[in-house]
């Protein structure tokens, strides 16, 4: 439906003497949730609408509405219009016109596919009944099954017009047990990606073995011990470094926030990381592999490339709108991304990683004579100034390079352009996660990797 | 456009009964948004947003099954509704689902009509006043946005409810500068009606900007202690509702976890603590007036002198826990004012930090928490000390709620929530 408008007979509106674009978008959702058997979620969401943008002299006006008519086109383009006149009028920054994109068409190949809802609630009835009757002794168990998709047809007075999917499915299974203290031990991991539900689930049989490992480790974390606080040699697993690069660098190199006073501002060109570290947001491929979320074009219609963000530990650039990127001198490179209709671009990640090393995470951990390889997080929040913390949900203490107990709840901390600094080993393994939404004006899909990073780092302890 | 929406919301009722529904409902609603944006200090963006919203529910034969879309024609309406009754079909019956039975249907019309003109010269009126009085502030992102909402509910036992909204929002986030030194973001925000005065007047804006100013210079402190942890409304207002819906919400009580399940009436906090979740109470704007599953909304007392006296359950945990419904589902929480001044509980205070932003994962659902105390300051032997950085707190959201020291008499009022000062015993602070 989205794919068969013809938003090209409306660029006769657009205003002269500004830079407009327009947007129809349909968001779906699948969910259907089980809490300890009983199917607490179990819904589907359809969102479409036109949104239109209109750029002028160093403002912007934006307007939507909840219909894909003609009417509704033409009423969205005229409201972003004025809107951009009574700010430009009131305002006065006075700055022209962007720079032109070069135009073209992309075209994405993928559909999403409607499946039944039966699709997901017996998916995760089935993952639910296999717990329940080989681990009786849980205190809780949560299955949840989720799919999400953007679909976006995008036109501008330039730069590229483009069709775009990005489908995703995952389910989360969450396992709670007692230790001997009484106190709930909580520990979940998360399965699926890009793509549609059934090309992961159409047998969740083989999530069981994954399952086992899950209540494998949540028996290490009930019998585990607590990390001893203090700044320590550790192991940063994927997830971790993934995590890392999101929330405790990506965000501060974000222009908008640059331009909101973050630590980059002061930074940029110098030594921020190791030798030994280097940053990409990468855009649609790397390593000779599709990324988990690609971006083809950004909703500016401009061709997405990689950002470089940190290479050989020089800060080296910001992730830009084209509004950013004219003013830091610097090439937009498809960062302006919205969440829905009604939502306008903003400057977004993709798919931001460190890049992989040369050490084998075996040597990794044995190198360690008094440490912890910490591997699964469950949050992150990180400051303007690079201060973070995260969660860790799951490690092990290394004692004389050799892996220990499991280490119960505890948290990571400390300043990422600082700690980034320490990175002495980088592992040639790539792990990535993508079922997350980045939060910040709007919700927004991204993906996040890493390698295993040998680093010093303030760990909570209780 | 009322009469359309009641239309649409009775004519989904009467689809979904067609197509099987034991019990149904919808609620639809309309709204128009109009929203400025300051980025980097400048203002960058004006806004107009026409949404619209279908959110449908169909019991049958115990089965549940929910879908949400935002166009009203007869085609997409009966395309909602066939997904609904698919999702229904699918799920498990559970004779807990439950719909409220009609009580007292009510229309309601609250709040303010958008003067645009009127808001935008207050708002430069603010970034003016911000720049003045605050010249080391870096205002990141201001979204300032009027609101006006219509919903309908309806449901297939003959609960009926219209409101009518319309509100002005206020979201700050921005950070203290100077040459190369900056503090933390701090995020701070208002929910009001009134453009009558000065907006940097309103909640606790124009302390937030004076504090952060205090935060750029910092000092850490070395190694742990155990102190006093002194809440700033907000703060409170985050980690008491974190412990609240931690003990008390539905989640926690259907998964059986939750440490309160069996404490109805029993002391779970300190006597000085008493919270109302109460969207009526004349401080807050825009309350709910009607519930998701159909029941009027009404005020209640959750802690009565440290004494629990409500779980924030729906209707579908109450049926299955056979503990009692909660009277509203909204946050609007009110905590009653102590009887000393901040200043006089920062007197008092030996040692310890006031901290106006914690920033941390979920806390455990035994209460554990820990995290990093942002936009905090040192309070020593009774007096407020330097901004400190890189400072985590740790402790147990259960046993915090029973080590209240003291309440302050200043409640701060956003909107939203009602809120005091709150300082607490025991707390494990540390630093590097």
């Amino acid at each position: 439906m989205i794919k068969d408008l013809d938003l090209a007979k409306y660029k006769h509106l657009f205003a002269a003497g500004a830079e407009s674009s327009l947007r129809a978008q349909m968001n779906r959702r699948r969910g259907a949730a089980m809490v300890m058997g009983n199917l607490v979620r179990n819904d589907r969401t359809d969102i479409s609408g036109v949104g239109a943008r209109v750029y002028k002299n160093g403002v912007y006006g934006f307007s939507s509405q909840a219909d894909l008519t003609e009417e509704a086109i033409r009423s969205v383009l005229t409201a972003a219009t004025d809107n951009a006149i009574f700010m430009d009028k009131h305002i006065g920054k006075g700055k022209g016109n962007l720079p032109a994109q070069p135009e073209g068409n992309f075209t994405e190949d993928r559909l999403w596919r409607e499946l039944p809802q039966k699709a997901y609630v017996d998916a995760i009835r089935e993952i639910d009944a296999y717990i329940k009757e080989k681990y009786p002794k849980l205190m809780s168990r949560s299955v949840v099954a989720t799919a999400d998709c953007m679909e976006k047809l995008h036109i501008g007075s330039d730069g590229m017009s483009a069709y775009s999917v990005l489908p995703r499915a995952y389910i989360y299974v969450g396992m709670t047990a007692e230790d001997s203290e009484g106190s709930p031990i909580e520990l979940m991991d998360i399965f699926g990606g890009r793509g549609m539900f059934d090309e992961y689930f159409n047998d969740p049989s083989t999530m069981f073995e994954r399952l086992d490992r899950l209540y494998e480790r949540l028996m290490q974390k009930k019998e585990g011990i607590y990390a001893e606080a203090g700044i320590k040699t550790c192991i940063l697993g994927g997830i971790l470094s993934g995590m890392l690069s999101h929330e405790a660098v990506g965000h501060t190199v974000e222009a908008d926030l640059v331009l909101g006073g973050s630590v980059a501002a002061h930074n940029l060109g110098k030594e921020v990381a190791s030798p030994l570290v280097s940053m990409t947001d990468f855009a649609h491929h790397a390593f000779g592999k599709e990324m988990p979320l690609p971006v083809y074009v950004d909703d500016e219609g401009v061709p997405a490339k990689d950002a470089p963000l940190i290479k050989d530990g020089i800060l080296t650039g910001y992730m830009n709108n084209r509004e950013t990127a004219e003013r830091f001198g610097m090439e937009a490179c498809g960062n302006a991304r919205a969440y829905k209709f009604s939502d306008e671009p903003l400057i977004r990640m993709r798919n931001t990683a460190i890049h992989p090393g040369e050490s084998k995470l075996a040597d990794m951990i044995a190198s360690v004579e008094d440490g912890y390889y910490l591997i699964d997080t469950n949050n992150g929040q990180a400051d303007t100034t690079g201060e973070f913390m995260f969660g860790v949900t799951m490690g092990y203490e290394i004692k004389n390079g050799k892996l220990g107990r499991a280490i119960k709840d505890t948290t990571i901390s400390g300043v990422a352009f600082e700690m980034l600094k320490t990175v002495d080993m980088v592992s040639d393994e790539m792990t990535w996660a993508s079922s997350g939404f980045c939060g910040k004006k709007q919700p927004m899909p991204v993906g996040m990797g890493g390698p295993a990073l040998r680093l010093k780092v303030m760990i909570g302890g209780r | 456009m009322k009469e359309q929406l009641i239309k649409t919301a009775e004519n989904a009722l009467l689809m979904l009964k067609d197509r099987g529904a034991e019990l149904a409902q919808s609620v639809v609603s309309f709204s128009e948004t109009r929203e400025f944006n300051v980025d980097g200090g400048e203002f960058s963006l004006l806004r107009t947003l026409f949404d619209k919203s279908i959110v449908l529910r169909a019991i049958k034969e115990g089965k549940r099954g929910s879908t949400s879309a935002n166009r009203f024609d007869e085609a997409s309406l009966k395309a909602a509704c066939d997904a609904c009754m698919e999702a229904a079909s699918s799920a498990e019956t559970d004779p807990a689902w439950d719909l409220a039975p009609a009580i007292n249907n009510g229309s309601f019309e609250m709040g303010c009509e958008v003067d645009l003109d009127l808001f935008f010269e207050r708002l430069k009126e603010l970034m003016a006043d911000i720049k003045a009085r605050y010249p080391k502030i870096i205002m990141e992102q201001l979204i300032a946005s009027h609101e006006k909402t219509i919903s309908v509910y309806r449901n297939s036992k003959g609960a009926a409810f219209e409101k009518e909204n319309g509100e002005y929002g206020l979201s700050l986030m921005f950070s203290g500068h100077e040459g190369e030194k900056s503090s933390s973001f701090f995020g701070t925000g208002v929910t009001t009606t009134d453009l009558s005065r000065p907006l940097i007047e309103l909640g606790s804006i124009a302390k937030d900007l004076a504090d952060v100013e205090k935060q750029i210079e910092t000092e850490n402190i070395e190694g742990k202690f155990v102190g006093t942890l002194i809440l700033t409304p907000a703060a409170a207002q985050d980690l008491v509702g974190t412990a609240l819906s931690n003990f008390a919400g539905d989640t926690s009580l259907l998964e059986g976890t939750s440490i309160w399940k069996d404490k109805l009436g029993q002391s779970v906090a300190s006597e000085s603590l008493t919270i109302r979740i109460d969207p009526f109470d004349e401080r807050i704007v825009g309350g709910q007036r009607f519930t998701g599953e159909g029941f009027p909304a009404e005020g209640y007392t959750m802690i009565e002198k440290g004494v629990l006296q409500s779980f924030m359950t729906s209707l579908y945990v109450a049926n299955k826990t056979g503990l009692p419904r909660a009277k509203n589902s909204s946050s609007n929480m009110i905590i009653e004012a102590g009887d000393k001044s901040l200043d006089e509980i920062i007197a008092e205070t030996e040692k310890g930090i006031i901290v106006a932003r914690f920033s941390g994962g979920a806390p455990s659902v035994n209460g554990d928490f820990s995290g990093v105390a942002k936009n905090c300051f040192l309070v020593e032997n009774g007096k407020i000390g330097p901004a400190l950085s890189e400072t985590m707190i740790s402790g147990n959201l259960a046993e915090m709620l029973k080590n209240i020291l003291a309440i302050s008499s200043e409640l701060v009022c956003d909107g939203m929530s009602v809120m005091p000062y709150m300082a607490f015993s025991g707390i494990t602070i540390s630093g590097k």
